[in-house]
């Protein structure tokens, strides 16, 4: 299935994922771990782990400097 | 015209009180609000600067380092005679200088479970302008079961972000339920940081801050501000209570007892 994958700042891509995939397997096209990332569905983040049930995602890097 | 502004009140806020959405009713209400800003670095100096200058009367100041060279080039409160002094001395000299009204309130200590409470009681909003996840996440736990919202900010080489934690709304945990791994989030001192970025993510802060004082304007509440200083572009982000948050879902903690501030600053589950 294909999955749109926008990197908040960065770029949107449409990311390729067989229909068993998991949030995480989206982040593989990415320089990102999921433990730099929140993966958020509708606005709420979705645990990388479980399997990808939406067309749509916005991935936001934490950062903690200031 | 409100007689608890004296005259020289009058003429430096003349600017606020003409507006309606201030007024001298809302000065006054700045005038006798407390915040407090954890953190007098990038983010905290123009907070620090511009919640002085708007006559915020009781300001806290939380930060356990002192000034380095190094930090000059973007904490503009802090000037070069100031290098080896705390910064919450060097904030509170410059505020002095800035503005006779306001009360500046200095804590020269790290802020941790076993003082955050003492620490928030009596402020009104908290400004979260530290560097690090585990006061972050420390900052958001505490004070939403204080019920003190937090304006949140935080910086990266050119982006930034910023958002409005209200009770009610949505908290940090809903938008990040835990923290990264120590070492895989590079701080400022390893990948460097453009002098005037926290500039412009503090002076959001800074609005929010005032405009909760206020009462007034539409808030980051459930909003995530990204800024991209490259780009010269700013987005916003929205997101929502997530009903599994364990500060602020529907089984929320009722204290931050036991929760280890480090590592991810998970909440485990009991």
């Amino acid at each position: 299935m294909d999955v749109t994958v926008e990197v908040v700042g960065e770029e949107t891509r449409a990311v390729r994922v067989a229909d068993d995939a998991t949030y995480a397997d989206l982040l593989a096209p990415f320089d990102l771990s999921p433990h730099e990332v929140s993966v958020l569905v509708e606005g709420r983040p979705v645990p990388e782990d479980q399997p990808v049930e939406t067309d749509r995602v916005k991935v936001l890097r934490l950062i903690k400097g200031g | 015209m409100s007689l608890s502004l004296d005259a020289t009140q009058l003429d430096r806020y003349s600017r606020h009180i003409i507006m309606d959405e201030v007024g001298p009713e809302g000065q006054e209400k700045l005038l006798n609000g407390r915040a407090l800003v954890i953190g007098a670095g990038g983010l905290g100096a123009p907070v620090i600067q511009y919640l002085a200058a708007a006559g915020v009367g009781t300001l806290g100041i939380v930060d356990d380092d002192v000034v380095e060279r190094s930090n000059l080039q973007r904490q503009v409160i802090h000037a070069d005679a100031d290098v080896g002094v705390p910064k919450v001395e060097s904030a509170a000299a410059f505020v002095e200088r800035l503005n006779p009204d306001v009360t500046v309130e200095t804590y020269e200590t790290r802020l941790g479970p076993e003082n955050v409470g003492s620490l928030l009681e009596g402020y009104d909003i908290v400004v979260d302008a530290s560097d690090n996840f585990p006061t972050r996440y420390l900052v958001n736990d505490a004070a939403r079961l204080a019920g003190v919202p937090v304006v949140h900010g935080a910086i990266y080489k050119f982006e930034g972000q910023a958002t409005t934690l209200v009770p009610g709304g949505p908290c940090y945990r809903c938008l990040f339920p835990e923290a990264p791994e120590p070492g895989t989030v590079p701080d400022c001192a390893t990948t460097g940081v453009l002098g005037v970025l926290p500039g412009t993510v503090g002076c959001v802060q800074a609005t929010e801050a005032v405009k909760l004082l206020l009462g007034e304007g539409e808030v980051l509440e459930g909003r995530l501000l990204f800024y991209d200083a490259m780009d010269m572009s700013f987005e916003t982000v929205p997101y929502r209570r997530n009903p599994d948050c364990p500060v602020c879902g529907e089984n929320p903690i009722d204290s931050i007892e036991g929760i280890e501030y480090a590592g991810g600053c998970a909440v485990e589950a009991e």
